[in-house]
């Protein structure tokens, strides 16, 4: 009887080597690895779509929230010499052009894309951009009235917020992106200044957008700022949150599209390319704008949910993602990482 | 023929196996080890004043959950040993049930409970406290049930005697005494296992080594200074470690004597009953409903969205189980490999314990990007071991291998010398011997190796991530890539399913392992 529990257990193990094994078959000529920063309850359809359309198999690799793992990034490139993804199908193009510069990712340009605007993209085609989120205000209606809804980033410093704004941790995804973009705006002076100035007033840093999005919609805090498929989330569930596109009349909307990046040295280069096109089309735009997180079309003229808020009625801020990339590397050692040791 | 006299046999081959061991253990980490080494600048170095501060608050939260897990998990455990108590073994199920789920996850569940009570909780949890209570809940259960364990251990006649000697005080008294260093042992697995894991830090606001080691890899894509802070930590940690193994390390050395073989069998005490069961009580209560309440609010107040949650286990249970099992046989081997070259070296046994914690203390993404980056770099051939399922359960079982290590050297030192020289006496072969003595002797310990691994495993999201193969991952990977932005009532679907299936899945390895017959 004892010695029953061990037998069975070698015996279960011997059948899971079997099946590890047997898993190796990582990409074969009919399927396509696709690892993805974009959530899996939107990735996921897409991809399936793909499988339906084209009849190729599409592994897909979500990622997790980088503030409690670490992520598919760090995976990407420590593959590097030997990579089993053929597409990086990243939700921002920080991290596409982190890819670039470790020297990842391979240029692809797709003829699909020559409908996108231009400015969404890497100008050698390591990335490029399609169907966008935009950084923005989300406030409790019940503690916010409506006539006293924030109009811009600077209304986090107003001391009628004090102690009720929040934001995610700046070192990690989108937030991260946002810090840049307002040192490449704002200036050095002045963008620190922002931070400073919110720790000041209060503010607080919690560890994602998803949880700007809680702790907003519960009430804890007045106003955060968060990406707008969060916000949108927060309005499909019925929870008293506004969602404001900041600086309307100043330095614009941070907008964060999607970006497709072919890996270099793939196994399968040529389906890669496919799912590529494939992302590329208006019908994903489309896809993806109908979907719960309402990514808006970076074209002009697609078939929207009525209301649906389109690139063309904001003001987008003037960036350049490549130069944020390389400003958040600056900022992650230096300034942004000493502001959140001293007020996480 | 090979005698058995092998095994009391002192020599160099010990200590060649044991390096090899540890070798084989550290293998994955050494090639960002090597990065960190290479990328060493004396000027930039690391330990400057915020890492250091980062370090100070990990050590507070390590000790503190050290020591509430040690003085909550030992009693219950004792008393719920010594004592019938009536729906012990559902409750001692429940008890182990936050060993399987990540601690972030409790970590939410606690965030979004005191979101409801309002921001004065939220205060309240923010910072040292909320990370303090999402890890006790699992540092308790890893107490309470090694001080379980050990002390049904007991042998009937040692119970009974002190029993005589003055009653229940003195048998609780003396079973705490005899629990107490490999409780204190679990209690420091449990401490170590916290410098780890940022994940409750970074929810609840406390700068930690192990957040500032995510910021390398995640914000930086640092790996060189990730290593280098790797390094600091297990320096620290073998520092503290190396004392608790000398004082450890004898007591691994207990050897079972002929007349403690008829275990000791719980008896029906009012008082001592009852403390048992409204303690168990209590734990379940503020470790895991409290939590799990915060979890399944959203479900309460929208549709629960249990059946797209249900076509996720459906399509990652398999793996969940053979990244669990796989794991626990890879380090249940290991550590049992480990304490037959250990023997009964007291010397060696005190190194191999520091070693174990200070491997413990290791983030999971640095062995895991460590085999990502070999992998890449080697031939394709090796990817059926470099690229598949089977590494993920290598990964996982070098991982929690220093688990099974400490469980492998207690039982083999517990075996008698004496039947070592009765079985060279009468000219068995050494096969033999291990295949019909020693083997059925350790069995039970190796199933809980096996168990307790499987049961860790399971809730490292982290080294799975970084090393499944496309389309193979576990239920908690799936889940925790869903979470970010998916509507609550679908996040908490399948968080409460999740909670639901490691209740279930330890109810399965609890028959599976016969526990009954142990309550």
């Amino acid at each position: 009887m004892r010695t029953k529990a061990p037998i069975s257990g070698a015996l279960l193990f011997a059948l899971a080597i079997v099946m590890s094994c047997r898993s190796s078959e990582t990409s074969d000529r009919g399927s396509v690895v696709i690892y993805t920063s974009v959530d899996a309850v939107f990735a996921r359809p897409v991809a399936e779509r793909f499988e339906q359309d084209t009849g190729i198999r599409v592994q897909l690799v979500p990622d997790t929230e980088e503030t409690k793992s670490t992520g598919l990034l760090n995976r990407l490139i420590a593959e590097k010499k030997r990579p089993q993804a053929d597409v990086f199908w990243s939700g921002d193009p920080v991290r596409a052009a982190i890819l670039k510069l470790q020297g990842v990712s391979a240029p692809y340009k797709s003829p699909v894309a020559e409908s996108l605007p231009v400015r969404f993209s890497d100008p050698e085609g390591h990335w490029t951009g399609f169907s966008a989120r935009a950084r923005v205000l989300i406030y409790n209606r019940d503690l916010v009235p409506e006539a006293q809804k924030p109009k811009s980033v600077m209304d986090l410093l107003d001391p009628r917020f004090r102690d009720q704004a929040c934001i995610a941790n700046p070192l990690f995804g989108t937030t991260s992106m946002h810090a840049a973009a307002l040192f490449a705006v704002l200036g050095e002076e002045k963008a620190k200044a922002f931070f400073e100035g919110f720790a000041g007033n209060g503010g607080r840093i919690l560890s994602s957008n998803g949880e700007v999005r809680r702790r907003v919609a519960n009430g804890e805090f007045a106003l955060g700022i968060t990406d707008t498929d969060d916000a949108n989330v927060a309005r499909i569930e019925g929870k008293p949150v506004g969602m404001v596109f900041p600086d309307a009349g100043g330095m614009g909307t941070l907008v964060i599209p999607n970006c497709a990046v072919l890996i270099k040295g793939g196994p399968n280069p040529e389906l890669g390319r496919r799912f590529i096109d494939y992302l590329l089309r208006p019908e994903t735009e489309e896809t993806l704008a109908r979907s719960a997180a309402a990514q808006m079309p970076l074209r002009s003229g697609l078939s929207v949910p009525e209301g649906m808020v389109s690139i063309q009625d904001f003001n987008p801020m003037k960036v350049n993602y490549i130069k944020l990339a390389q400003i958040l590397e600056r900022l992650s050692r230096g300034f942004l990482k000493d502001w959140v040791n001293q007020n996480l | 023929m090979i005698s058995c006299l092998l095994l009391e046999r002192p020599g160099r081959w010990r200590i060649f196996g044991v390096a090899g061991l540890l070798s084989i253990a550290m293998l994955p980490s050494m090639p960002l080890l090597w990065r960190a080494a290479t990328s060493f600048d004396a000027g930039t170095f690391v330990i400057g004043e915020a890492f250091s501060s980062a370090l100070f608050n990990s050590a507070v939260v390590a000790f503190t959950v050290m020591f509430i897990a040690l003085v909550v998990g030992l009693p219950i455990g004792v008393l719920a040993a010594l004592y019938h108590v009536p729906g012990k073994k559902p409750v001692l199920v429940l008890v182990a049930l936050p060993l399987l789920v990540p601690s972030f996850l409790w970590a939410i569940g606690w965030s979004a409970l005191a979101a409801r009570w309002g921001r004065t909780a939220s205060e309240v949890l923010s910072g040292f406290a909320g990370c303090i209570i999402v890890f006790s809940a699992t540092g308790i259960p890893l107490v309470l049930l090694t001080a379980f364990i050990v002390t049904i251990g007991l042998s009937a006649s040692q119970v009974e005697a002190a029993r005589l000697a003055g009653g229940e005080r003195v048998v609780f008294r003396q079973a705490l005494r005899h629990a107490a260093q490999p409780a204190l042992l679990a209690a420091s697995l449990a401490g170590v296992l916290t410098l780890s894991d940022p994940g409750p830090g970074l929810i609840f606001g406390l700068r930690s080594a192990a957040s500032d080691i995510l910021t390398s890899f995640s914000a930086l894509y640092d790996f060189g200074q990730a290593g280098q802070q790797c390094v600091i930590l297990a320096g620290v940690v073998l520092l503290v470690a190396t004392p608790l193994a000398y004082f450890a390390a004898p007591w691994l050395a207990t050897q079972v004597m002929p007349r403690q073989l008829l275990a000791e069998i719980p008896v029906r005490h009012r008082g001592s009953s009852f403390a048992a069961i409204v303690a168990l009580l209590i734990l379940v209560a503020f470790g895991i409903l409290l939590p799990v309440t915060g979890i399944s609010l959203p479900v309460i107040e929208a549709d629960a969205e249990f059946e797209r949650s249900l076509s996720e286990v459906g399509r990652t249970w398999a793996n969940t189980l053979i990244y669990a099992l796989g794991a626990g046989a890879m380090a249940a081997l290991l550590g049992f490999l480990l304490a037959f070259f250990v023997g009964r070296t007291t010397r060696l046994r005190t190194v191999c314990l520091g070693i174990c914690i200070a491997l413990f203390s290791l983030p999971p993404a640095l062995p895991a990007l460590g085999l990502v980056q070999l992998a890449g770099e080697a031939e394709a051939w090796m990817d059926p071991l470099l690229r598949s399922r089977l590494t993920v359960c290598l990964a996982l079982g070098l991982r929690f291998f220093p688990v099974a290590a400490v469980l492998g050297l207690q039982a083999w030192a517990a075996t008698s010398s004496s039947w070592n020289w009765a079985g060279a006496i009468h000219g068995v072969p050494l096969t033999k011997y291990l295949r019909k003595v020693v083997l059925p002797f350790v069995s039970p310990t190796l199933a809980l190796a096996v168990f307790l691994v499987g049961l860790l495993a399971t809730a490292d999201v982290s080294t799975v991530l970084l090393l499944h193969p496309p389309g193979q991952e576990s239920f908690p990977l799936a889940i925790f890539t869903v979470m970010a932005n998916a509507p609550e009532s679908l996040a908490a679907s399948l968080c409460l399913l999740y909670v639901a299936a490691a209740g279930g899945l330890l109810i399965l390895v609890a028959r599976f392992l016969n526990i009954q017959e142990s309550l």
